[in-house]
């Protein structure tokens, strides 16, 4: 039988059972702690009628108890779909119904639900042999290992994080889990829980904020930073110039993932240089090329098993074992992953990708959107921000606030707009679709 | 200054109540960056991550507390 994640966490709790698993606030569980009381979880929801091949969705939340269901799912042999935190009542009781009514392919161990580039939900179903494989991928090409703590500031619904969760586990390390990057000094405090050594895991938009307004902070860390992997968005190169300033003897990962791909490859740019948009090499379990479109594809054992109750949607990207993504891409004389781009819609704001006809279909249920347009404009932190460009109904003036209020009774709080301007119409083609390009210049 | 600091701010932060008691739990990151970076673009003054503390950004009151003290201790 092949391992899985909760096989490294049962061997973890008999060979090294005082081995700290994991921190979070004041909390803190040894592996041989934390197995015994995820083996209680999968008791109690086995209790409640959890069995094998079920969807379970649950609300993610930064915290030990995340932990404990993620793991007593998948002892149950069940998948596990953590849900947004953020999302309303309503939404995740739809959401849930769905999940919970859709058959999952075998060995399914989460099921990852996303947004697409037309608007539509999904559900990436990742299986165990996905999630060792991006474990190992982590290990081999990054160096975790059992000595370097592993700080978790982003939410662990989303791949990013959640991945890191692998390598983790795998190695029998430390998981620091934290609530996410808003009250900074929690940031700071846990570099200086005693460990010898740390890593994390910050998108673009996070090391952006610190490089901002805590440098100075961040640079007191230089000796105890082994390494810090970034990703889910593009980086600018002044960026990563600096972060190399700030903390020479720190690895500075930028790592090509995807929900759908798993974890592909990664560019260590404190060694092999700070390049915008390069991706490295693939790692072990991977492999990559471009197709005659100039887009990625992905092949190896970290890709998503399909979508959820969807096999059109799935044989549209994943045929004959290859995935093919909307990442625009070229390889270099030296085999190297350089992004240029996507091919489609999704706008990419801080890391979470999102549809603007998603956005757009929840503003066109309010009374006072006639008509509007989902835009993408700079912004000096998350690289884009969303703009909703509103043609309003007759009658109606722009309330901001209302409109806001009602995308958020809908949507994910990432894919409510920040920005709100009245228009008296948003192009269109010839044919009558919304003439994206013309606001992309 | 409190009232051109609330415009500000509800412009920055559309889903946000500005005039909450609770302001600071009604944020997130992107949020507390997006006070950060307006007010000292909009006042000229240095801000840090030790100013975003639960403490100043608490409510409206205490952030344009914290401006004042910031452009009286301006050189």
């Amino acid at each position: 039988m092949k391992p899985t994640l909760e096989t490294y966490l049962s061997e973890h709790a008999e060979q090294r059972p005082d081995c700290l698993a994991v921190v979070c606030g004041g909390e803190s569980l040894t592996y041989a702690q934390l197995y015994h009381r995820v083996r209680s979880r999968a008791r109690q929801l086995h209790e409640d009628g959890l069995r094998e091949g079920q969807i379970f969705p649950f609300r993610t939340s930064q915290s030990i108890d995340f932990l404990l269901t993620y793991f007593a799912v998948h002892l149950l042999g069940a998948a596990a779909a953590p849900l947004e935190c953020g999302l309303s009542d309503e939404r995740f009781a739809a959401v849930s119904s769905w999940l919970k009514g859709c058959p999952v392919a075998s060995d399914t161990a989460d099921v990852l639900y996303t947004t697409g580039t037309t608007g539509d939900a999904k559900g990436v179903m990742i299986s165990h042999r996905a999630i060792v494989a991006d474990g190992e991928n982590l290990i081999a090409s990054q160096g975790f290992c059992p000595d370097v703590a592993f700080v978790i500031a982003g939410p662990l619904n989303h791949i990013g994080s959640l991945s890191k969760i692998f390598p983790v586990v795998m190695t029998g390390s430390t998981l620091i889990i934290l609530q996410g990057m808003k009250n900074l000094d929690d940031f700071f405090a846990a570099f200086q829980l005693p460990f010898s050594r740390f890593a994390t895991f910050l998108v673009p938009a996070n090391l952006r904020i610190l490089l901002q307004f805590a440098a100075d902070r961040l640079q007191a860390l230089a000796d105890r930073l082994d390494f810090i992997e970034t990703g889910a968005a593009p980086m600018a190169e002044a960026d990563m110039r600096a972060l190399c300033d700030l903390l020479p003897h720190t690895r500075l990962y930028n790592t090509y993932a995807s929900t759908e791909t798993g974890i592909i490859a990664t560019h260590c740019y404190s060694h092999d240089g700070c390049v915008a948009g390069c991706l490295g090499r693939s790692m072990p379990h991977s492999r990559l090329f471009i197709t005659p479109e100039g887009t990625i594809a992905c092949q190896g054992d970290t890709l998503m098993s399909g979508y959820v109750d969807n096999p059109v949607r799935t044989s549209e990207v994943l045929r004959d074992g290859t995935l093919y993504t909307s990442d625009v891409g070229r390889i270099d004389s030296e085999g190297r992953l350089h992004l240029q781009g996507r091919d489609d819609d999704v706008i990419n704001v801080g890391g979470f990708k999102v549809s603007p006809v998603e956005v757009e279909d929840a503003a066109l249920s309010h009374p006072m959107v006639h008509d509007c347009i989902c835009t993408a404009v700079p912004h000096p932190v998350t690289g884009q921000a969303l703009r909703l460009l509103v043609v309003l109904s007759e009658g109606h003036e722009l309330r901001k606030r209302d409109l806001a209020r009602h995308l958020l009774s809908r949507l994910e709080p990432y894919k409510v707009p920040q920005l709100y301007e009245p228009v008296a119409q948003v192009e269109r083609t010839f044919n009558g679709k919304l003439n994206r390009k013309h606001y992309k210049s | 200054m409190r009232e051109q600091i609330k415009q500000l701010l509800e412009e920055a932060l559309p889903l946000v109540d500005v005039e909450s008691e609770f302001l600071y739990s009604e944020l997130d990151s992107l949020g507390v960056t997006n006070i950060l970076m307006t007010l000292s673009e909009e006042y000229g003054i240095e801000l840090d991550s030790r100013d975003a503390t639960p403490k100043n950004l608490r409510n409206l009151d205490n952030i344009v507390r914290m401006v004042e003290q910031k452009l009286a201790a301006r050189p």
